[in-house]
């Protein structure tokens, strides 16, 4: 059935949670009873887990074909509800067995991966080949989330009652695509969709219609209640996973708080109202300074763990812009360490420029010598010299022409609105262009406006962050979104990467090679020669490292968090990929 | 009487007139914004790498939205279902409808602003005609401080409110609509903590409104006091309460013209109070509809407020006719 939205305050209907603590099934209570015997605030407390960063808006819907479903679906990492065969660990690059137990490759195009016969669904069912076929295949079907993956697969069939043969695609061979789905294509029960998608005749803008309210799925947590100001899971004690990870995740309750301000979030994180966000907090180091039990990931400075790369994409059809030595120029003048210490607050090094983030994960791909000499880091009298030798010479409004007679700006430099470090960010690439005799303007416009600009490329400089996902497909799928121009549309139509249009025929031919490539040398060979190319090219500059997510606890009522150097391997967010475990090791102080 | 009727049923029609003027003004202002409410669903889907994939996903939407069609067609389609009760459905909260994102963040508006404007007026104007009347100490007291408390920036206020009484001395909670532990219900236990948490936006907005409406009233009670008839009441020998009764009435008018503005725009919601005590509400769901060009939400949300507006006007027409004689006979010869 097709269920209208919930509109008001949601609670959870007794006969989908009816189970204690022990796991035994309890009578129906009617929900006021429920709420007053379970409104005994401080065991709650104790028993609850606050977040937040995750969410901003009331709940739209918690039904993964709509793409944009509410937390704790609004993300295929998020292994809360609705889990993925494996979940990758950002932290040590491998991919940890969760509905499945193992996988190997029978051959260059052939993954075995073996189900856990011991998965079931909050309902009882079984988790069956049935099932992770039957979610592959709606892929097939449907234009959702993970349609894109049936470009590099060819099939997902059953070998036995616990056995999957996914077989790629001769053609267009990926292995990183295939392997990365198999950390975030979210397994839906074949049994209760397949309603779902017969009620709505196979529209998939009917079965988008569908809130999904209370997901039928085999994770550790169902949906309890939601409504504009919060949303709670509560954990469910008869969780298949109990048998797999030896007990059930310490929180009875999860809830997501839906601030309506950064600053109300960081208040009740100082306070302990809050156990944990993933906001950006600016002078985080305040809070323990004024004796907060707030602590992050790492203990000095940079405080987080960077995986992403927000940089500034030029438009490579305007005139100026257009010449890879004004580019160069530009990334001569930027004040890194101006950015990292005002925009940034310091939460990240300076970016030394490459496609790769500066951890152990993606550098092992790169050769460091070679590429040093095309790098580049803030030098204004380098800058100058290279404007010099193109002769571009100055105005007498200081801004240099070019010899073709294009005046270097006004060009725009644009991000939202409201994104303050970002706008930081920009005013202070404009401030240094300027002394290089480069005229840039900033311009924030709304969120709405900024992503059309962007996507159509109606814009001279926008700021974006490629690929910012946590994924086993990185760092080629930020290469990706940077260069490639593989099926790209043209000026004027909606791209989501390379914004500036960037094209070059190696660079493209490398992107092919690397997915298909195992072999860690011939892969350092590729990556190498792809990030030489970028750098001589410079169709975007990097311009800080900035973790996807920020890693903010506070411990004075749960304590136990993930920490560097804390020997568990469990990287710093909670709720996506392999992070989960963490809550497995929580405990109340 | 029937003349009255006729007087209202004229009203009315006007009434309805600039009902549609605005229902038109609030479908079309929206559009003329710059950039694409599509976009903004399509940017979450980051996962989605394949452009015939992004392409058809935003094919549908265009479609499911009827931003396909030109914009006329777009109003019909609009009115039809407004004519059912449908708003549609919100764009930037897809596929949740208009009605249901509405529905759950009004009684939270209504909750706040009726009973904090209501105490706020009523309070405001007691003060202030006691400060006229009495003069001497009280008045001396009573003005100042009502005209420091309306002086104040509304969101300083706000934040002095929650920074001294909530983060200092921990009066009561800083922010949310209730206690986070608790499921909405309808119980003791719920109803208290909605009270607890109401305290902090409900005196921000009370106080300030106090202030105004008791400077005002001071100010309107003073003129009259001085005006003839009351001298001229004084000479007769009427009694003194009956004087001010007069008093009173007269200088209300102007008093009940600011309540009715107040209570029709209050369904827009206290976009400051619930960003500052992170309060449920129509404030922030309209702000971010409009930053999300949701172009349904925006409407439904201007509609409500039109509505409002519209009504509380009409009731303060029929008001003024019962208070005041004078304008009930003006209204009359009107007709």
């Amino acid at each position: 059935m097709l269920a209208g939205c919930g509109s008001k305050s949601n609670t959870k209907s007794a006969d989908v949670e009816n189970t204690t603590k022990t796991g035994e099934t309890t009578t129906e209570k009617t929900q006021n009873e429920k709420t007053a015997a379970e409104n005994k605030t401080d065991d709650l407390r104790k028993e609850t887990l606050f977040i937040t960063g995750l969410e901003w808006g009331p709940p739209s819907s918690f039904n993964y074909f709509t793409g944009v479903a509410s937390f704790p679906v609004n993300n295929q990492n998020n292994m809360l509800v609705y889990e993925t065969l494996f979940m990758y660990n950002g932290l040590s690059g491998e991919i940890e067995p969760l509905l499945a137990e193992s996988y190997k490759w029978i051959d260059d195009y052939t993954i075995e991966v073996k189900l856990d016969k011991r998965a079931y669904f909050n309902d009882g069912e079984p988790v069956k080949i049935e099932d992770v076929i039957y979610t592959y295949e709606l892929g097939k079907r449907y234009d959702i989330l993970w349609s894109s993956l049936w470009t590099y697969i060819d099939s997902v069939e059953s070998k036995s009652d616990d056995t999957i043969i996914f077989k790629l695609n001769k053609k267009d061979y990926n292995i990183l695509a295939v392997t990365e789905s198999l950390t975030n294509v979210p397994i839906h029960p074949k049994h209760i969709w397949e309603k779902i998608e017969k009620d709505a005749n196979y529209d998939i803008s009917e079965i988008n219609k569908f809130f999904n309210e209370s997901p039928v799925a085999s994770g550790s947590y169902k949906i309890y209640s939601y409504d504009d100001t919060k949303i709670t899971l509560v954990r469910d004690d008869n969780y298949w996973g109990k048998s797999k990870f030896g007990k059930l995740p310490a929180p009875k309750y999860i809830t997501h708080i839906l601030f309506k301000s950064n600053d109300a979030a960081s208040l009740a994180l100082k306070r302990g109202d809050l156990d944990y966000s993933q906001n950006f907090i600016p002078n985080v180091w305040k809070m323990w300074e004024d004796g907060a039990e707030v602590r992050t990931y790492l203990e000095e400075a940079p405080y987080y763990l960077s995986d992403s790369m927000p940089s500034i994409y030029f438009n490579l059809s305007k005139p100026g812009l257009d010449n890879p030595d004004v580019r160069r120029a530009i990334a001569y003048a930027i004040d890194y360490k101006k950015i990292i210490d005002i925009a940034m607050n310091g939460y990240s090094d300076v970016v030394e420029p490459a496609l790769t983030v500066n951890n152990e994960l993606e550098s092992k791909y790169i050769d460091k010598d070679a590429i040093k000499p095309y790098q580049w880091k803030y030098d204004v009298d380098k800058a100058n010299e290279i404007l010099d030798s193109i002769g571009a010479k100055k105005g007498d409004d200081g801004i240099r022409v070019l010899p073709n007679g294009v005046r270097l700006g006004p060009w725009k430099l644009e991000c939202p609105y409201g994104w303050t470090d970002w706008n930081a960010t920009l005013e202070i690439i404009q401030q240094s262009a300027k002394k290089i005799g480069i005229e840039l303007e900033t311009y924030f416009p709304e969120d709405t406006v900024y992503e059309n600009d962007r996507n159509t490329g109606n814009f001279d400089i926008v700021m974006s962050t490629p690929a910012d996902v946590i994924t086993p497909a990185q760092p080629w799928k930020r290469a990706h979104d940077i260069l490639s121009a593989k099926e790209l549309p043209p000026f004027g139509e909606q791209a989501y990467w390379n914004f500036g249009r960037y094209k070059n025929e190696r660079a493209e031919k490398i992107l092919e090679l690397i997915p298909a490539e195992k072999d860690i040398e011939r892969l350092r060979k590729l990556y190498t020669e792809l990030t030489i190319i970028y750098l001589k090219d410079i169709p975007t500059i990097p311009l800080m490292y900035r973790p996807t997510y920020f890693f903010t606890v506070n411990e004075s009522v749960w304590t136990n968090f993930p920490h560097e150097n804390d020997g568990t391997g469990i990287p710093p967010y909670c709720f996506d990929g392999a992070g989960i475990k963490s809550l497995y090791n929580l405990k109340n102080k | 009487m029937n003349n009255y009727r006729k007087y209202f049923l004229k009203k009315g029609i006007w009434y309805i007139l600039t009902l549609v003027i605005a229902l038109s003004l609030n479908f079309y202002l929206p559009r003329m914004i710059k950039g694409n409410p599509v976009d903004s669903i399509l940017s979450k889907y980051k996962s989605v790498g394949n452009t015939d994939t992004r392409k058809k996903l935003y094919e549908t939407f265009t479609k499911e939205f009827g931003l396909d069609k030109p914009l006329p067609m777009q109003f019909l389609i609009y009115l039809k279902n407004l004519t059912k009760g449908d708003l549609g459905t919100s764009i930037m909260m897809y596929p949740k409808k208009v009605n249901a994102v509405l529905a759950s963040a009004l009684p939270w508006t209504v909750g706040l602003q009726l009973p904090a404007i209501l105490c706020g007026w009523l309070l405001g104007n007691v003060l202030g005609a006691f400060a006229a009347y009495k003069r001497g100490v009280y008045d001396k007291i009573i003005f100042p401080i009502s005209l420091f408390v309306t002086s104040f920036p509304f969101f300083i206020f706000s934040i002095i409110l929650l920074y001294v009484l909530g983060i200092h001395f921990e009066l009561f909670p800083i922010g949310g609509g209730y206690d986070y532990n608790l499921i909405p219900a309808l119980n003791f236990e719920f109803f208290k903590s909605v009270i607890r948490y109401h305290t902090f936006p409900f005196l921000s907005i009370a106080i300030v409104m106090i202030g105004g409406q008791g400077i005002g009233m001071r100010e309107m009670a003073l003129y009259e006091l001085n005006s003839d008839y009351v001298k001229y009441s004084k000479f007769l020998g009427i009694r003194e309460w009956k004087i001010i009764q007069y008093v009173f009435k007269n200088a209300m008018l102007p008093q009940i013209t600011g309540l009715g503005l107040s209570l029709g725009t209050m369904v827009s919601g206290a976009l400051i109070t619930e960003l500052v005590f992170n309060y449920p509400g129509v404030g922030t769901t309209m702000f971010a509809a409009i930053r999300n060009l949701d172009y349904p939400l925006i409407s439904g949300c201007t509609l409500i407020i039109t509505l409002a507006v519209l009504l509380s006007n009409f009731i303060i027409e029929i008001l003024y006719g019962i208070i005041d004689p004078r304008i009930k006979s003006a209204q009359l010869e009107d007709s």
